[in-house]
């Protein structure tokens, strides 16, 4: 059952569901959304779309300025989850509320995808 | 001995009016090297996965030591929400923020 399925079911009075049953449903949505952005971006297309966050972050994922954070080897998911969390106002931050906005899934999977392609950032060593 | 005082003098003002030698001013990557013992735990573990939602942790390495500052500052005071992050955030005082942050950013990106 597709997630839309569930989530017209669960908005649906008329179905007779008790609210528990529509709680749960729609908890189980809240959990498998993000899921739906682990599906691959296009990092050439990421790159084009850059463009927008190429003025504070660099086309190349490094910073122009130390406030910004570089995302030059970000890990892809991570990138997903920053946006996605930018987007939904789980983030917040003001300059990028207004350019999260506006992306769809498919923008954000593509910009993670070119950023992550980067090569910049390490994990830390242990030693 | 005496010859030496106005040179030191001179130096010692000078200094007040040359910019700082380090690029992050306010903290002490040797001891935030040490500081950030436990970071290593997620942050030191390529390819290491949050989970509920599963998303990999930030690679932190050659991050800027502004953004890491405000990064930490934010988790601390609840305004970014993750419970792990909000928890080691709450145990740090800005002086060992400026300090792991100094640490992270001096490891550079390529």
């Amino acid at each position: 059952m597709s997630q839309l399925t569930l989530l017209r079911l669960a908005a649906n009075d008329g179905t007779g569901m008790t609210t528990m049953i529509k709680n749960t449903i729609l908890a189980l949505l809240m959990v498998s959304l993000p899921l739906t952005l682990a599906a691959k971006g296009d990092a050439s297309s990421g790159k084009e779309k850059a463009n927008v966050c190429e003025a504070c972050h660099g086309l190349d994922g490094k910073s122009v300025d130390p406030s910004y954070p570089n995302l030059a080897g970000q890990y892809e998911s991570y990138l997903q989850k920053a946006l996605g969390d930018y987007r939904s106002g789980r983030r917040t931050n003001p300059i990028m509320a207004g350019f999260a906005g506006p992306l769809s899934d498919q923008d954000i999977m593509d910009l993670a995808a070119w950023y992550s392609s980067q090569i910049g950032l390490k994990d830390l060593s242990i030693k | 001995m005496k010859n030496l005082i106005i040179p030191t003098i001179l130096l010692s003002t000078a200094s007040l009016f040359l910019p700082s030698e380090s690029a992050y001013a306010a903290g002490d990557a040797a001891a935030g090297k040490v500081k950030a013992y436990t970071c290593t735990g997620c942050h030191g573990i390529p390819g290491y996965n949050n989970v509920y939602p599963t998303y990999k942790v930030p690679k932190i390495g050659g991050q800027n030591y502004e953004y890491l500052t405000v990064a930490l500052k934010a988790y601390r005071a609840g305004e970014r929400d993750h419970p792990t992050m909000d928890l080691q955030a709450q145990a740090l005082s800005d002086q060992d923020i400026e300090d792991v942050a100094a640490y992270f950013a001096s490891l550079g990106g390529e």
